[in-house]
């Protein structure tokens, strides 16, 4: 394991296979509601911190749905919820990287011709890449670069609206587009690189 | 029920500052006005101001993070007017103005009732006006800013639902579009009550949006905003959808 790298995300499959591969040391990200983030947020300031910091929230996967047709409930969950637990996540990861150090966020995002019925993750998608921007400005002036990964791996499950992606294997995997994106963002290659966040989408959308 | 021969338009936070803008330009074009806010007194007068335009102002209370208030908000509207053809969402939190900070600064509380204006008041306009707005082929119109695309070291949240609005009606715009209804998104820049509050907070703010702006002036809500607002609404735009439009004097790098 490299102590210099942590990931936050939730306790489930795709994060930890993401932590094993990085070969990062874990941080699990509260289950619980708004005091149980309130305090993590708080422990992490004890927290000897990392040089690079991954923060990967992948929320419950849920079917296209138009939003006409879509309840209160359905939008808070898929929408609300997970924006607030990214500002705090990404809070978190502010707290914990050292100086000099690399942020990179990994999140869910319809690519924006596959968007149809997917608005309330178009929106999570974007807000955290604009968060990811601000991070990068207020985090830079100590030498901290941050940086997103924009992924529709999980979400799309149809064929893409034509045109056809110019590379093969749409909408890629965690395994192949999201953790080479990670890995070269977080690399000395990007040291001159912040508040970039790179469509791993196999040329859908830039 | 009277099916109005003129437009009918809704828009929230409209008791001031850009919101005004857009109700007057619309009144100028002879629009039903309707300012949907918490405010009385304030969105009275600018109602009182659209209908010396020529338009027809109104007033409804509406709290746009409360389901059953916009719903009523909706339906009053749709009774008297008989048809809905533009939703503006222009509400902002009030916190905006108010605290400068980077993100890990901001508490839970302060992140929803960002989200809570921003996107549950997106949510909710654009679930509850969407039958309406079908039957005439209108239109939404989100207002979001420059923070949306570049981020903000000190508005970080804002920032953040600012860029969602974006991301939610890009999507929507697809989504809505086999049924003719455009969905857009407009960036402004103004000189807003709110604005004027923000370079007292951040004193140093001023200089900072002054010294990028090619026009060299903040814009004028009514005339600089509110007519580019009611092009997004008219059918003037009526092959525009998916689309930010930045109405910032060319302030913003990104587009």
């Amino acid at each position: 394991m490299d102590n210099q790298l942590a990931l936050i995300g939730y306790d489930d499959s795709d994060t930890l296979h993401l932590a094993t591969e990085l070969g990062a040391r874990f941080i699990a990200a509260p289950a619980g509601g708004d005091q149980a983030w309130t305090d993590w947020r708080a422990d992490l300031r004890a927290d000897a911190g990392a040089l690079r910091i991954v923060v990967a929230l992948f929320h419950a996967v849920s079917a296209e749905q138009k939003l006409a047709e879509m309840q209160l409930e359905s939008w808070f969950n898929r929408a609300e919820k997970p924006l607030m637990h990214w500002m705090m996540a990404l809070g978190g990861a502010a707290l914990l990287c050292q100086d000099g150090g690399a942020i990179v966020a990994v999140t869910d995002d319809p690519t924006p011709l596959d968007s149809s019925g997917f608005a309330a993750e178009a929106a999570v998608g974007q807000g955290v890449a604009a968060l990811v921007r601000s991070l990068a400005l207020s985090e830079g002036k100590r030498g901290v670069r941050a940086n997103g990964v924009l992924t529709p791996c999980r979400l799309i499950k149809r064929p893409p609206v034509a045109p056809s992606p110019p590379l093969s294997g749409f909408p890629g995997t965690l395994g192949e587009d999201v953790l080479s994106s990670v890995r070269l963002l977080l690399s000395a290659d990007a040291a001159y690189l912040t508040g970039h966040c790179l469509p791993a989408d196999r040329g859908r959308s830039w | 029920m009277v099916n109005s021969q003129r437009r009918s338009a809704f828009i929230s936070g409209a008791s001031g500052g850009v919101g005004r803008g857009i109700a007057l330009a619309l009144g100028e074009a002879g629009w039903s006005v309707w300012i949907g806010a918490r405010r009385a007194a304030e969105s009275e007068a600018v109602a009182a101001e659209v209908t010396a335009l020529g338009g027809a102002g109104h007033f409804l209370y509406c709290d746009v993070t409360d389901e059953q208030s916009v719903a009523a908000a909706l339906a009053q509207l749709v009774a008297t007017d008989g048809r809905l053809d533009g939703v503006v969402h222009n509400a902002t939190s009030g916190l905006t103005a108010t605290k400068s900070a980077p993100l890990a600064n901001f508490s839970v509380e302060e992140i929803w009732q960002h989200i809570g204006v921003a996107m549950r008041g997106a949510y909710l306009l654009s679930h509850l006006a969407f039958d309406n707005l079908k039957q005439n082929g209108g239109a939404l119109l989100i207002l979001t800013s420059e923070a949306g695309f570049e981020g903000k070291a000190n508005l970080p949240v804002y920032a953040g639902v600012k860029a969602a609005q974006r991301g939610f009606a890009r999507a929507l715009a697809r989504e809505w579009g086999p049924h003719g209804v455009r969905v857009n998104c407009m960036a402004p820049l103004a000189t807003t009550p709110a604005m004027d509050r923000a370079f007292v907070t951040d004193p140093s703010m001023k200089a900072r949006v002054m010294g990028r702006n090619p026009l060299a002036r903040l814009g004028e809500p009514l005339q600089d905003i509110g007519r580019a607002a009611r092009f997004l609404l008219s059918p003037d735009s009526v092959y525009v959808t998916g689309h930010t439009l930045m109405v910032d004097g060319g302030s913003c790098p990104v587009t």
